[in-house]
């Protein structure tokens, strides 16, 4: 066993001085070895030092110039390289911000044929990974810190006696999409008597390979070519959210989301128990039971197949929840799309993969919007081999076990039994960053380097290579996973060469570094032809029992991200809660339960698992539903105990067991595979209560019936239209008709005659999907405050997404998101009201805070109508020198007792303009992204100069669709908003009114 | 035709006091010892103090998130209060400048101490905007001082600025007043002391008054002139108060009805907190004799009177909304009445408009326990009054997403309490130190002398 408790205070500030001494040539005296005491000596001469000597603000400090220049490098100014993320499978593209030296920012890389440019909340946060003071900084053997030299010699020992006896190896890991790294694994354990490889995600459990190794007998996840469909029907597939590659899904999703195109308009009908985010921005949504996903999918088959003059898979089907009717509507929509529809299935359910493949082969979607022959790698796992392996393990028959990217202790069901198996193996290796509920049990842990420290490869789909390249020597002594295997191999070639052996070195080479991927002419895997099948009939819902889903959450799929700090306090699109899970009951559901939000509920399975958690009532959830997240409850959130401002009413951001949310893996079920939805399960009040801590408190777009004003209930700030409405009458000029004349009382006297920066955001293709957030955190430096500072809404972000549900049935909602940020009003409410004009206008339209002219007294706060600014309340957290690495040094850290909000990136804009007066070229549309833009993966939120006419903003300015949120005020704001658009054939009911 | 002297007033002074023992009557609270009630009462307002001053301390040390405040929440506890205790002192400029100019000779006996209740609560309330800064350490920079910072300037567009010197303004003329009104007195002390450092402050602070006639004449004339300047102050100040409010976009927030009906609020506040005070002084301090049925009658009517435009002003507002078709103004009255501020919305209503209409009753303006516990109930009501307007306005605005609730600090608590405990200690330090009623003014309102015009 390891001491699993984190280094004291004192040890990690020491340590966090060494990576930094080490990483960044900073003398280690400097911050490890002077004393308080010596400190306070030291500066009150300094400062004695300073009176008699003249008042020189500047504070003193050691600056090292390059003795010689590497070329191309100037001080002070970004430079950009090309990367793939590691964040999770789908191998996004990254351009890597870095700055004399150290990365500061992850951006998409706009070449990338995956991502296009954007980037999730995840990868964008990634960053804080690299700098993470937690994490293993080194080998350890038994808990204690070793060298590598070390470790080899102890392991190949080890692996000789291994290869001796029976030679039972068993590498347990994530979906692996580097070739290399794959190449690499498979010829160490090939030297094994019974090595094997098993792969399981902790988010799915693969159903999609399973399912089309039975309909075309390969063991296959095809590609989805979203953009290529005309009609999407999904089942609890949120591939816009957490289910295979959300970047790209949302890039090719949101290019048919066109409202000016509305012939290539997609057609999104989603099923669902719990509320995604993907079923969030369909345009019909049917809620139904997680025991029903097989049963709807085989009705909608047996329309098709009628309409198809096919012989039925199924006489008779029990009725689901969702009226026959439907499917015959939907089947008749499918069959005249045919060849231009996609049905899309994410249930761990078999038999609705199955069916889910039978459409689509009827559909003619293979070969046309999914793609088999150059298939995707970014669906892995096994769950049979999984099983079989945990079995080995419990019953100790397993000589070595490496553990490399998961967390099988956490993420699997088992518990205390699970533990005990995985501490009494004979040689457990983990290739842990940090010190998770396995690694702690291992013998040995060989970290893994973050991927801005090492070089790598990935291939995420056929045909694509992504490449890593390091951006910093590693902070500490972490070794990449291929180096130790090749190393365990006799070899030692470092990652770089590895990579070289096998895409070769030389121009070619240079040229997919500098890019960060290749495509590459691969031989098509064969074509794969649909075997006769017959499916299974599924049954109906159970009426009476409760069903389980566990899902995973955008900001915190799994345990493995439960360490960063920012996705932890990122808020959950649909929930808008964070720091910690939760069990969401539909409003009838809880109702019925006589519980209400953040009543602690006991939530327990058949095997006897249970756990406890507060109640979130979520519409639009199936009444029979208890959804609750998984990847809570982890050993890494253990060291947020401190994290948020310390006062006297301050409640901690961990649980009393010290951790973050619940961890729910216990409930997957304890028979292979793992049952993500659909279990019976019983949930009863326990009386208890525990605040949930949410940044938006009221959901709805209408005010409570109760307090509706007689001229409605409906808030104006969203607007919608059917698509139907658009094309036939158009609807739009009612609904926006651009700029209203309203009377000012304002001289026009501020004719912006140079730039005049303006926003312009499509409500139609946000997804919700929170990158922006987290990418604006990451730029502007915006603090991290705490689970009570939510509770007590005071959360800091600069850029919110609000979220607002019209009802438009028993636990069914229309959702609408609204990115809100400042809105740079021309005539800013903030301003007129500041004592000390610490907030003004620009020249070119922006409204400016001025932190240190600014005293605090918050009347601009009041005062603002879209509630966009930021206090700071307290002094927040920047203790930590690593951690601090990642703050963008253009922008000021603000302290205590100011006033703050979004910039419109003012830093970038210099940048950019610095730049076009530096080349003698005008500034080019498009050369400014701000941050939220740059990390948009539907490329939502488009940013420019809207004094010319040609910019993209301009013309979004101009579209009908435009308006602008409180128009009716006079303040005439920056950013503007296309109304949201479903396609939908008629106006369901009049969205908004004014 | 009945005699006129049969229908005269009542004397505003019962007990025919000569002037010598009006003298003695007030400054007999002078020369004792403090009674045992007294130091109860001064240990129990300096440890509230106390309390408010750790609060602050704890505040100012570690930021304004110790106050229940939050993103949308910006203002609560210290506007309110704020706005509250300048209301406060608007009774006592009433009092010794309006009805001075309107020749109401009933203010004699109230005036002195309703000045100093200006005073103090006029300090109380300029704690607030200090202290509720971010950083109240550069608080002196709301002031248009000369500086380095080039043409570094304060926005003149900005309420608060107006605020700013609305409120030094307003402190230092009441200051002056107050101060003026007192040197007749003051020269009392001074010829019938016997300490001698008492004897020399007093006779510094006397300014050589010597009772001559051409003192008096002088004297009268920078009354009736600071009386004249200090009258349109009663008027602006909590106009200009208002105007924090009325010049914003928020709903509930944004009314031309604001200044007139802030003013009539003030009033209203202020003569509820003069006449609790000086119930509570009356019977301490025996000066029955002095504040009588006539002074208390006359200031519960005008409770009665300021009460109801406020009720109007209210009603006012629910017409305004309804009328204007705006759905976010609709919403924030229903809102106020029906929301989750409700309790806070008709304990004002209840404390503000219902329980004042009770002074109709001559009964109950002659009960003076009654008057004590309706002047409490508007102390609370007009307390609530602006936490109503501050709070449920802002709490839930334009956009729903950023609705959200509100709940004070223990530290907000304490420092609410702390202005009560700076405002007795510096009233009980008042009572002790300067004769509370202005003796000068009161003997001039005596029998004496006027008898034989009656006779006549």
């Amino acid at each position: 066993m390891v001491d699993v408790s984190m280094p004291d205070d004192r040890s990690r500030g020491e340590r966090e001085a060494r990576l930094l001494a080490e990483a960044f040539g900073k003398p280690e005296e400097s911050t490890s070895g002077i004393s308080r005491r010596r400190f306070l000596v030291a500066s009150g001469f300094t400062f004695m030092g300073a009176l008699l000597f003249g008042c020189s603000r500047a504070p003193e400090e050691t600056a090292f110039g390059y003795v010689e220049q590497p070329e191309g490098t100037v001080a002070g100014r970004t430079e950009n390289y090309a990367t793939t993320c590691a964040g999770c499978p789908a191998g996004c593209g990254i351009l890597a911000r870095s700055r004399d030296g150290r990365p500061i920012k992850l951006e998409g890389n706009p070449e990338h044929p995956l991502s296009r440019g954007g980037l999730c909340a995840i990868g964008q946060a990634s960053l804080l990974g690299l700098y993470d003071s937690h994490r293993l900084d080194g080998p350890r053997i038994g808990g204690e810190a070793a060298d590598w030299k070390e470790v080899d010699a102890l392991l190949i020992g080890q692996f000789e006696t291994a290869r001796r006896g029976r030679g039972r190896v068993r590498y347990l890991s994530g979906p692996i999409t580097s070739p290399t790294k794959q190449a690499l694994i498979d010829e160490f354990l090939g030297g094994f008597a019974d090595g094997r490889h098993v792969i399981y995600d902790p988010t799915h459990t693969a159903s999609v390979l399973d399912a089309h190794e039975r309909t075309h007998g390969r063991r296959v996840a095809p590609r989805v070519h979203l953009d290529r469909a005309r009609d999407i029907v999904a089942v609890d597939a949120d591939f816009l959210g957490t289910w295979g590659s959300p970047v790209e899904s949302t890039a090719s999703y949101a290019s048919r989301r066109r409202a000016d195109d509305p012939e290539s308009f997609s057609r999104h009908v989603h099923f669902e128990s719990r509320l995604s985010v993907t079923g969030s921005k369909a345009d019909r949504r049917f809620v139904i039971s997680p025991t029903e996903r097989a049963l709807v999918l085989q009705h909608l088959l047996v329309e098709i197949e009628r309409l198809a003059g096919r012989s039925l898979s199924f006489r008779s089907l029990p009725a689901s929840s969702v009226d026959g009717g439907e499917f015959q509507a939907l089947a008749r929509e499918l069959w005249s799309h045919r060849g231009e529809v996609l049905v899309l299935c994410g249930a761990d359910d078999l038999q609705a993969q199955i069916a889910a493949n039978l459409l689509n082969v009827l559909l003619d979607s293979y070969g046309r919007t999914l793609d088999l022959q150059r298939p995707s790698y970014q669906l892995q796992g096994d769950e049979s081999r999984l099983a079989e392996t945990l079995e080995e393990i419990r019953r100790g028959t397993v000589d070595v076990v490496f553990v490399d990217g998961v967390n099988p202790v956490f993420d699997l069901p088992g518990g205390e039994d699970l533990r005990k198996s995985f501490a009494s193996l004979g040689l457990l290796v983990s290739f842990a960053q940090r010190m998770d509920e396995t690694a702690s049990l291992a013998d040995v842990i060989c970290p893994d380097a973050h991927f801005l420290e090492a070089w790598s490869d990935a291939r995420p789909v056929h045909g694509l290579i992504g490449f890593s390249q390091p951006l910093v020597r590693p902070l500490g002594h972490t070794r990449p996973v291929i180096e130790s295997l090749d190393r365990w191999l006799g070899r030692g070639r470092d990652s770089r060469a590895l990579l070289q052996a096998r895409w070769g070195e030389g121009p070619q080479w240079e040229g997919w570094i500098e890019a960060g991927f290749a495509q590459i002419d691969e031989v098509a895997e064969p074509a794969a032809s649909p075997r006769p099948l017959r499916p299974q009939p599924a049954t109906g819902a159970p009426k009476d029992t409760l069903a389980l889903v566990l899902y995973s959450k955008v900001g915190v799929p799994h345990g493995g991200h439960a360490y960063n700090p920012w996705l932890q306090e990122l808020p959950d699109p649909i929930t808008k809660a964070v720091w910690g899970n939760y069990a969401c009951l539909a409003p009838s559901t809880a109702a019925r339960l006589g519980v209400s939000n953040g009543d602690v509920v006991r939530v327990g399975v058949e095997s006897g698992a249970s756990i406890e958690l507060p109640v979130l009532v979520q519409p639009g959830q199936h009444e029979m539903t208890v959804a609750v997240a998984l990847g809570y409850g982890s050993e890494l959130s253990r060291r947020f105990a401190g994290v948020g401002p310390e006062w006297i009413e301050r409640r901690p951001t961990v649980g009393e067991d010290g951790r973050v949310g619940v961890n729910a893996a216990g409930l997957l079920g304890v028979s292979a595979p793992r049952r993500f939805s659909g279990a019976a399960v019983t949930v009863h009040p326990t009386g208890a209560r525990e605040e949930l801590a949410r940044t938006q408190e009221y959901s709805y777009i209408d005010v409570p019936a109760r307090l509706a004003p007689p001229s409605g209930a409906r808030r104006p700030n969203i607007r919608e239209v059917a698509l139907g409405s658009l094309v036939a009458d158009g609807e739009h000029t009612e609904h926006s008709g651009g700029e209203h004349a309203h009377a000012s009382l304002w001289p026009e006297d501020h004719p912006h005659d140079g730039h005049h920066w303006a926003m312009a955001i499509d409500l139609t293709i946000c997804t919700g999907c929170s990158a922006c957030v987290i990418a604006c955190q990451v730029e502007n430096n915006v603090p991290v405050v705490g689970k009570d500072e939510i509770r007590r809404n005071r959360e800091m972000h600069w850029l919110r997404i609000d979220r607002y549900y019209a009802e438009t049935g028993t636990n069914e909602v229309d959702v609408a998101y609204q990115p809100m940020l400042c809105q740079h009003c021309d005539n800013a409410p903030c301003e007129t009201v500041c004592p000390v004009l610490a907030t003004v206008h620009s020249e070119e339209g922006l409204n400016q805070q001025v932190y240190n002219r600014c005293v605090g007294t918050r009347y601009c706060m009041n005062n603002c109508p879209y509630k966009v600014r930021r206090f700071n309340w307290f002094e927040y957290a920047h203790e930590n020198e690593l951690e601090n690495l990642t703050l963008n040094p253009d922008v000021t850290v603000r302290s205590r007792g100011v006033m703050e909000k979004c910039s419109f990136c003012v830093q970038r804009i210099q940048e950019q303009k610095y730049e076009a007066k530096r080349r003698g070229h005008p500034l080019r549309d498009g050369a400014i992204r701000t941050a939220c833009e740059q990390s948009c993966p539907a490329q939502a939120i488009v940013f420019g100069d809207r004094n010319d006419p040609d910019s993209r903003v301009a013309k979004l300015l101009a579209d009908e669709r435009h308006y602008r949120v409180l128009d009716e005020l006079g303040v005439k704001p920056s950013v503007g908003y296309l109304t949201l658009v479903r396609n939908r054939t008629e106006k369901q009911e009049a969205p908004h009114h004014g | 035709m009945a005699s006129p002297r049969a229908l005269g007033p009542r004397p505003l002074i019962e007990g025919d006091k000569t002037i010598g023992q009006v003298t003695t009557d007030i400054c007999r609270l002078l020369d004792n010892r403090p009674s045992a009630a007294w130091w109860l009462a001064f240990l129990a307002a300096v440890s509230l103090l106390g309390v408010g001053v750790v609060a602050v301390s704890y505040q100012i040390a570690t930021g304004i998130g110790v106050w229940g405040l939050n993103n949308t929440v910006g203002w609560a506890f210290d506007i309110t209060n704020f706005v509250f205790w300048i209301g406060i002192g608007h009774a006592g400029t009433l009092i010794s400048a309006v009805l001075f100019l309107f020749r109401q000779r009933w203010r004699t006996s109230v005036n002195r101490a309703a000045e100093a209740m200006t005073i103090f609560a006029v300090m109380c309330a300029g704690i607030f905007p200090l202290i509720h800064m971010g950083r109240p350490w550069f608080a002196y920079w709301m002031f248009p001082y000369p500086n380095a910072r080039g043409s570094l300037w304060i926005n003149f567009r900005s309420p608060l600025v107006w605020d700013f010197f609305a409120i030094a303004t307003y402190f230092s003329i009441s200051l002056a007043f107050w101060y003026i009104g007192m040197v007749p007195d003051l020269a009392t002390i001074r010829d019938r002391t016997e300490g001698k450092w008492r004897r020399r402050i007093m006779g510094l602070l006397a300014l050589g008054w010597d009772g001559s006639h051409r003192t008096w004449m002088r004297y009268e004339t920078v009354y009736l002139l600071l009386a004249g300047l200090a009258t349109p102050l009663v008027l602006s100040v909590h106009t200009i108060v208002s105007w924090d409010f009325a010049t914003s976009v928020i709903p509930g927030w944004h009314a031309t009805i604001f200044p007139p009906y802030f003013v009539a609020g003030a009033v209203f506040s202020g003569m509820a907190m003069v006449l609790t005070l000086m119930l509570i002084a009356r019977r301490t301090m025996h000066l029955e004799d002095y504040i009588t049925t006539q002074h208390v009658g006359a200031m519960t009517k005008l409770i009665l009177l300021t009460g109801s435009i406020v009720g109007m002003a209210y009603a006012t507002e629910f017409w305004m909304a309804a009328y204007s078709s705006n759905p976010f103004e609709q919403f924030v009255f229903l809102n106020r009445a029906m929301g989750p501020f409700a309790w806070a919305y008709w304990t004002m209503v209840t404390c503000n408009v219902i329980t004042p209409q009770l002074f109709w009753f001559r009964a109950v303006r002659e009960n003076f326990v009654a008057v004590f516990v309706l002047t409490i109930f508007v102390n609370i009501g007009m307390w609530f009054e602006r936490f109503v307007i501050i709070v449920t306005s802002l709490h839930r605005d334009f956009l729903p997403s950023s609705w959200a609730g509100y709940a004070p600090s223990l530290v907000e608590i304490a420092t609410l309490l702390g202005s009560f405990g700076l405002f007795f200690t510096l009233f009980l330090l008042f009572v002790r130190f300067v004769p509370m009623i202005a003796m000068a003014e009161v003997k001039g309102v005596l029998r004496i002398g006027r008898e034989d015009r009656h006779a006549a």
